[in-house]
């Protein structure tokens, strides 16, 4: 049964308790505090080899803010996955993108690969890390850390089917209430398994407007091109050499 | 005053400058600068910092792309000079061809976060990562390669041949299949230029192949391989960048590109002079820059919000795709 998160950035008050769960359950080390590391009055940066969930405070310049807690989005066509030569990541039996930190070699190229810019190697540790959705965790029938910690239930984790119809009903509601800019945030490299509700432009919340998996996208009509003109480069070598003698 | 460009691969998460406006963090990338040049308002308002996160991969990475390149260049030279029966310099073109590629494996492992698991690179293989692909085909060159010298060594001339003209037919995915790797992340830059990267790194890896066994022995018909694979390169990086248009600019401003450039037309001159020697020199300089200006133009690239940005809505429209939030 895949599992997801739906992240409700409505109901989202900036508490960064997910953040600090997340930490604590994966004994993930600090990466500094600075004031206003992320812009705004965001002092946790980004999402990184050791944040796995990161809260981004969109300043709305006058109109106060908006909240949204960052995760990895567990695509059904994950760019990392594609990527990663050493088998390391995998797609587990929850339909979510794991890390084997056993397997990984640190080759980097899961992180221009992920076009969420979630996945990132630790310059001590050598290896790629990114978000499990606490596959340690779904593994005993307990909700990720970030879920359980949310005070307003603006991460709420569950089967991916029911999380749908609930963010479904949810948009429909603040549609009635007047907030007609709500949408889901889902539809991305072929269906996100951790998805938003936003209210502003994707871009306004560090998310690209669409995605797929670059490797998807690239790899066979990149490929089809380099050997054909490999092919071509061999050929005109030859007749150069051929001609030459003759 | 724009501040210091950041080397790439330097370590993510520097501390990004205040500002009123989140817009203005941006205003001086390359991509919002092209743009105000033209005069053209802001497609998107508002777009927060980092997207995408930028390769993290250094200096080993493209100095692997150049012996890589040439090792394979100087495989199709070495089935080039067998197939005209000249069986001297196919031999020497063989060694070149090892030679170069000897230092790769190292500079690859010594990139890898974690170098003593570099085997769990031939862990799986999988035919829709380059990365995987590309580890296979430096083994199996690096095999083949070292079975036609040996060969060579030890007097067995025909194994010699067909071990040295199976590997041109490896060394056609491995002089290009770095571009293709490139091509295949979300870093605007190189994805938007798929179809391009692959034949302009063969066409590098081409020139500096054929140049390295000119600098060893000077062949008649390496003059004009070099010459019109550095000059293919030449015409395909421009045709691409003009359609790139202002997603090329951290291209079009690389130094290294533009000394690069400079280099294959001071090559191009020279060999009309008669200096064909010289000319590989410059080549392979010129390749050696080319590699490292476009691992870096994409690093720059990868970090342009406002380009990864409308790269990602020009790549959904594409796609016939919906993006939420547009006009």
């Amino acid at each position: 049964m895949r599992k997801g998160f739906f992240t409700d950035t409505s109901v989202c008050i900036g508490c960064k308790a997910c953040e600090v769960a997340c930490k604590q359950w994966n004994d993930l080390p600090a990466d500094g505090g600075e004031f206003r590391k992320g812009g705004s009055y965001d002092n946790t940066g980004a999402l990184g080899a050791n944040t796995w969930r990161h809260v981004r405070f969109v300043d709305m310049h006058g109109g106060g803010w908006t909240f949204m807690s960052d995760v990895c989005k567990h695509c059904t066509h994950a760019g990392c996955l594609d990527a990663c030569p050493t088998g390391a990541l995998i797609r587990s039996e929850f339909g979510t993108v794991v890390l084997q930190s056993d397997v990984c070699n640190g080759c980097g190229y899961c992180i221009p690969s992920c076009p969420f810019g979630v996945i990132d190697r630790d310059h001590d540790d050598g290896r790629a890390a990114k978000c499990t959705l606490c596959y340690d965790r779904l593994e005993d029938d307990l909700e990720p850390a970030c879920a359980k910690a949310c005070p307003t239930d603006s991460i709420q984790f569950g089967d991916y089917e029911d999380l749908v119809e609930v963010a479904e009903r949810r948009v429909a509601a603040l549609h009635d209430r007047g907030v007609e800019d709500a949408y889901l945030y889902r539809e991305p490299a072929g269906g996100l398994g951790a998805f938003f509700l936003l209210t502003e432009p994707p871009e306004r919340y560090g998310l690209p407007a669409d995605a797929d998996s670059p490797l998807q996208q690239n790899v066979v009509p990149a490929t089809l091109a380099a050997v054909g003109a490999g092919l071509l480069a061999a050929a005109g070598v030859a007749a150069a050499f051929a001609r030459a003698r003759r | 005053m724009k501040p210091a460009e950041p080397w790439f691969g330097e370590r993510t998460g520097e501390p990004v400058a205040l500002a009123a406006h989140s817009s203005d963090l941006y205003a001086d990338t390359d991509y919002a600068a092209a743009r105000r040049e033209q005069g053209e308002p802001g497609p998107l308002g508002d777009v927060a910092p980092g997207i995408m996160k930028p390769p993290v991969w250094t200096w080993e990475i493209p100095l692997y792309f150049w012996t890589g390149g040439i090792a394979a260049g100087s495989s199709f030279v070495a089935l080039a000079c067998d197939l005209s029966g000249d069986h001297r310099s196919a031999r020497l073109a063989r060694m070149v061809s090892l030679g170069a590629l000897a230092p790769s494996p190292p500079l690859l492992i010594m990139d890898l976060g974690r170098p003593a698991r570099f085997l769990n690179m031939l862990r799986i293989f999988k035919p829709r990562s380059p990365m995987s692909m590309g580890a296979w085909a430096l083994s199996v060159f690096g095999g083949l390669g070292s079975g036609a010298v040996a060969a060579d060594v030890f007097g067995r001339t025909r194994l010699a041949r067909s071990l040295g003209a199976a590997n041109a037919v490896v060394g056609g995915y491995l002089g290009s299949y770095t571009g293709v790797l490139l091509a295949s992340t979300a870093v605007p830059l190189w994805s938007r230029s798929r179809l391009f990267l692959g034949p302009i790194f063969v066409a590098t890896a081409t020139a500096t192949g054929a140049a390295a066994v000119n600098l060893v022995t000077p062949l008649k018909p390496l003059r004009q391989v070099q010459a019109g694979a550095m000059a293919a390169e030449l015409i395909l990086s421009v045709i691409n960048e003009r359609r790139l248009g202002r997603l090329a600019a951290p291209l079009r401003r690389s130094r290294k590109m533009k000394t690069a450039k400079w280099l294959v037309n001071a090559g191009l001159a020279l060999q009309a002079l008669r200096a064909d020697r010289i000319a590989s020199m410059l080549y392979l300089a010129a390749g050696l820059l080319f590699r490292y200006a476009w691992v870096e133009a994409g690093t720059v690239s990868a970090r342009d919000d406002e380009a990864v940005s409308r790269a990602a809505r020009d790549a959904a429209g594409d796609r016939g795709g919906r993006t939420p939030g547009s006009d």
